[in-house]
């Protein structure tokens, strides 16, 4: 693909592909983080 | 030097400093809180970019684009894993650094690691270690501010440098870092829109990346490969995991970047930062590698590869354009330029002036002492830079590759271990640093085909595991630790009895977390 050999293919694609779904997989797995929400005068 | 280059540039210093000012307004840097960690009131947007041109630097434009010129696709292996390291770092430690650090009343990364393995030499060593290595760090990103603005501009280099130093001094007096947080936000979006204008000119010039990587076949196939050029690299998995560690997984260990979990406005904030930290370098860190790699096209007779960027820029852009990349450049390195300062300085005032010299300095007195010791160190690290120095890139993978060795695991098991104990912590420390800095002045790198970060995250891993599981009966875990702990790790609200202990902003060290938890207990 674009003129790479196979190897550098996965290596310049392969792990953008592989942090993207790390990324959703996390956002998944933190989706109750929510209600560790402290206020503004909690924090300070 | 263009009109519109002088205008750019005047325009982006204009906006920084107007930054600074809003920062002070809205209290930046009011009390202690306020200036060393912008009172805890970062969003996720501005944390994830904070966060990411604190890490990026001029490395981007220096080292970067001139290790793809030197060694072809095989660069990517080092943005393979820079891809990845906000968010692996966001969702790590993030959101339970941010409890943790609130609990225990921790306003710097080092405080932190003091209170969570209490004992006055984990925060010594590791306050001086970081002060050094930060210098070194600052070094690297005074030269290539002053390098690539003489190049662009024809001012003298040290002319250059002082413009550059006086700007980030102003803002960070003004502003503290909430100033700083949000210069890097801006900062971060002139990044992007520059190197994206670089790398679109660049591929428009050759036709497109097909077109350009069949060009570098004819050069030379091995510049395409994964292995560098001439296959110099082939084989070489510990480099490689080296190359993908060492922006990835090591910024969990550098005390300047994990600071900003400790700022976010809630703990949850790391969820959306981390959302943002990806889309953010989805785009920006391949690119100036990709430069780097074009200009072997573009540049074939460049003498100086750390040139590439600023070469590709001058040749394809322009002029009005050029200003624009000029400013990018600018902030690229003013970014993490100020964090290092900041950071600096605050580690030197909190954690060494206040904690061992001066315990009963006011807030009023440790913010003045936190902005003499930041104009001290510009001013140290601008008289080293004026020296010839040696290359920008070596020096920050050095650096970064001993920070992230010497604390990545003192931080990772601060939030996930309930045994990591203090001689655990500190050993780790001492023994990674030394493991990481031994291996690169011994030249062991080509012997051993083994990168420093490699070989001082391995050890001062191994370290922690084995001294905290050997002294657990002679050093146990305070059990006030535990149960900060056990909170952090709970989602849901803080409960007051855990907050008392934040009262400690306002104090001398010493803060004893047990003290207030006890106190807590007892009223309950």
């Amino acid at each position: 693909m674009f003129g790479l050999p196979f190897d550098t293919t996965l290596l310049v694609f392969g792990f953008p592909v592989f942090w993207i779904l790390y990324t959703i997989g996390f956002l998944y797995a933190s989706r109750d983080w929510d209600k560790d929400s402290i206020s503004g005068d909690d924090a300070s | 030097m263009s009109g519109t280059v002088i205008f750019f540039l005047i325009l982006y210093y204009v906006v920084v400093l107007g930054i600074g000012y809003w920062a002070m307004q809205r209290g930046g840097s009011e009390d202690l809180e306020g200036y060393l960690l912008g009172g805890r009131k970062v969003g996720p947007m501005a944390t994830a970019l904070t966060l990411q041109s604190t890490s990026m630097s001029g490395y981007m434009f220096l080292g970067a684009g001139g290790l793809g010129f030197a060694q072809g696709y095989w660069a990517l292996w080092f943005a393979a894993g820079d891809i990845g390291g906000g968010v692996l770092n966001l969702s790590v430690i993030g959101r339970r650094m941010r409890k943790l650090s609130q609990m225990m009343g921790a306003l710097t990364s080092i405080e932190y690691l003091e209170k969570r393995y209490p004992s006055a030499a984990v925060r010594l060593f590791a306050g001086v270690l970081t002060i050094f290595l930060l210098g070194f760090y600052v070094v690297a990103q005074l030269i290539a501010g002053g390098k690539g603005m003489a190049l662009v501009t024809g001012i003298p280099y040290p002319v250059a440098l002082a413009i550059a130093v006086g700007i980030i001094l102003i803002y960070t007096f003004m502003g503290g870092y909430l100033a700083v947080a949000y210069t890097d936000f801006f900062q971060s979006i002139v990044m992007l829109v520059g190197v994206m204008w670089i790398l679109i000119a660049a591929l428009t010039e050759l036709g497109g990346l097909t077109s350009a990587n069949y060009a570098l076949n004819n050069i030379d196939p091995t510049l395409l490969s994964v292995w560098g050029k001439d296959l110099g690299f082939q084989g070489q998995w510990g480099v490689v995991a080296g190359a993908l560690l060492v922006f990835s997984v090591g910024y969990m260990g550098w005390p300047h970047v994990v600071t900003r979990h400790m700022a976010m406005t809630r703990p949850e904030t790391a969820r959306r930062a981390g959302l943002w930290a990806t889309i953010w370098n989805l785009f920006f860190v391949p690119a100036p590698y990709l430069v780097g790699i074009l200009a072997i096209l573009i540049l074939p007779g460049l003498d100086d590869p750390e040139m590439a960027i600023f070469r590709v820029a001058e040749q394809l852009l322009p002029a009005a354009v050029t200003g624009l990349v000029m400013a990018a450049i600018m902030a690229a390195v003013m970014s993490t330029a100020d964090s290092l300062l900041l950071q600096t300085g605050s580690i030197a005032s909190r954690d060494i002036y206040e904690r061992f010299i001066n315990p009963n300095a006011t807030e009023k007195q440790m913010v003045i002492v936190s902005r003499a010791l930041v104009f001290a160190i510009a001013v140290v690290g601008y008289a080293v830079a004026l020296v010839e120095p040696p290359s920008v890139f070596s020096i920050v993978i050095f650096a970064t590759s001993v920070l992230g060795s010497a604390f990545l695991p003192a931080y990772v098991c601060a939030v996930w271990w309930r045994k990591a104990n203090t001689p655990g912590a500190l050993s780790s420390m001492i023994v990674g640093a030394g493991v990481a800095v031994f291996w690169e002045v011994a030249g062991l790198v080509d012997t051993t085909e083994l990168a420093p970060m490699v070989t001082g995250v391995v050890s001062s891993t191994v370290t922690m595991i084995v001294v905290t599981l050997a002294t657990q009966k002679i050093a146990p875990v305070p059990a006030y630790i535990h149960e900060v702990m056990d909170e952090a790790a709970t989602v849901g609200r803080i409960p007051p009895r855990f907050l008392a202990a934040t009262n400690s902003d306002l104090t001398n060290e010493a803060v004893a977390v047990d003290a207030a938890l006890k106190g807590g207990q007892n009223n309950e």
